[in-house]
């Protein structure tokens, strides 16, 4: 089989890689690097259970193929633990009870920390608008505009 | 879901991409940011045997202004060339379509460019090759009849761009890159009415850039979708003002927008267009809304599109 090596920067870990051409980048994340919190639900990019933050921008990295990161500096909910404390978006997440199944949280997470990185204090509008991007299918999304409100005043 | 098997090939400028599609002898397939592309790929709609990526080339990332024609490159993406100023100032009604297209996320990723190529759909169409096997498979796939409109020998999927009507209104052009050469066509000239060839791109040919002729417009967006937060149009109206005379377009109906042009946005005028939009549309049972309310929403979102334009003034 024809393979291609990736070197990208995942969770400030260099990473080379031999990647098939037709791998997702979520086949890689979760097959070859151990790297299970993006989940894969549609597979179609329309869920968003599988969102990583790839060069600042959240992506469905069901839709992104492995070869296209080279180069790539990416962040996925395991990388925004630093020095043993949580991300604020994650102490948010526990506290303000906006975990249910847990299935799109990671995804969830993700797309609210892009929000955060280019809009410290966005507006509740600008919340609802970036997480709607994202499917809760048990519908805690209340919860989950709190704790994104709540995460942006610890930042 | 897995992708089936496929090689990937970067290009770094327009004649390496159309290089490398003639060395895949017709193969091949173009990538920008695979929201349409890989999905149907997945489901086994589209089996390139390589696909060609387009986004490492930087020409087609530039938005620049020249000789009274902004001229957007086709690997800008929506978001960006959502948030550009000259969008909002001069072009509300593709600025409304930019918002209203797709979720936030997905806009990020997803390419004008591939926006307005993105494939024709159909509820009996996007499905897995399962699912269609078992169905039998119809017009688009290479069967013999359409599994909607049974007996019929044509396609009746929509396109659902939401940003190729409002660029129609604003008489936007695009610029076409093949083994041929370069050229300049209305964008609305681009469609073919035929669900198994939507657009009339030559083989191997690349939408390198679109250009909208920089006047001032009035105009807005309206859009049918039962979640606002991702769906695809199941209507959409397009509505540009420019002086007394109005364009409107309408999309996510059939294999192609319509576009009318009214002289005055009177309200007999208006009335006018709504009726004949309205006798126009030939919705069919293929999307997530009967088509009776579809049809009677395209008259009404006609309307409702040039009263906000009006209210707004913008």
């Amino acid at each position: 089989m024809k393979t291609m090596k990736v070197t990208f920067q995942i969770n400030d870990e260099k990473v080379t890689l031999l990647v098939k051409p037709y791998e997702t980048l979520l086949e890689t994340l979760r097959e070859r690097l151990a790297l299970t919190g993006a989940k894969e639900a549609c597979g179609m990019g329309a869920c968003g259970a599988c969102t990583v933050v790839v060069n600042g921008i959240p992506l469905r990295s069901c839709l992104v193929l492995a070869p296209e990161i080279d180069g790539a500096n990416i962040v996925t909910v395991e990388g925004l633990r630093k020095d043993g404390k949580l991300h604020p978006l994650q102490e948010a997440f526990m506290e303000k009870g906006a975990v249910q199944c847990g299935f799109c949280t990671s995804g969830m997470i993700m797309t609210a920390k892009a929000l955060l990185d280019r809009n410290k204090r966005p507006t509740k509008k600008e919340i609802v608008r970036t997480i709607s991007s994202n499917i809760c299918r048990c519908t805690g999304y209340k919860k989950i505009v709190e704790a994104v409100e709540d995460a942006s005043k610890r930042l | 879901m897995v992708l089936p098997k496929f090689e990937y090939k970067k290009a770094q400028s327009v004649a390496e991409a159309v290089a490398l599609y003639k060395e895949q002898k017709g193969k091949a397939q173009y990538l920008a940011g695979g929201t349409d592309l890989i999905p149907l790929v997945k489901l086994g709609l589209s089996t390139p045997k390589t696909v060609i990526d387009l986004k490492g080339i930087e020409e087609l990332k530039v938005i620049s202004r020249r000789d009274g024609w902004l001229a957007i490159g086709a690997n800008v993406t929506l978001f960006n060339l959502k948030n550009d100023p000259l969008v909002m100032k001069y072009f509300p009604a593709l600025y409304g379509s930019l918002d209203a297209t797709s979720c936030e996320t997905l806009q990020m990723r997803g390419t004008i460019g591939g926006n307005i190529l993105q494939d024709t759909r159909c509820l009996e169409y996007n499905q897995s090759r399962e699912w269609r096997t078992a169905r039998g498979f119809c017009f688009k796939m290479g069967g013999k009849e359409c599994n909607v409109v049974k007996g019929a020998r044509a396609c009746f999927s929509n396109y659902c761009s939401d940003n190729a009507p409002s660029l129609i209104t604003l008489s936007a052009q695009v610029k076409l890159a093949g083994p041929k050469g370069e050229r300049t066509v209305k964008l609305e000239s681009l469609y073919t009415g035929d669900g198994r060839k939507p657009f009339a791109l030559e083989a191997g040919e690349i939408l390198t850039q679109i250009l909208i002729p920089m006047k001032k417009t009035k105009g807005a967006y309206e859009k049918l979708r039962v979640r606002d937060s991702i769906d695809y149009p199941l209507v959409g109206v397009a509505v540009s003002v420019t002086g007394a005379r109005a364009r409107v377009c309408v999309g996510g109906v059939g294999l192609a927008p319509r576009v009318y042009d009214l002289k005055n946005v009177g309200d007999a005028a208006v009335k006018e267009a709504a009726e004949k939009a309205y006798a126009d549309a030939r919705p069919v049972t293929n999307a997530t809304l009967t088509p009776v309310y579809r049809k009677k929403m395209v008259g009404v979102l006609l309307k409702r599109t040039i009263k906000k334009v009006l209210q707004e003034g913008k």
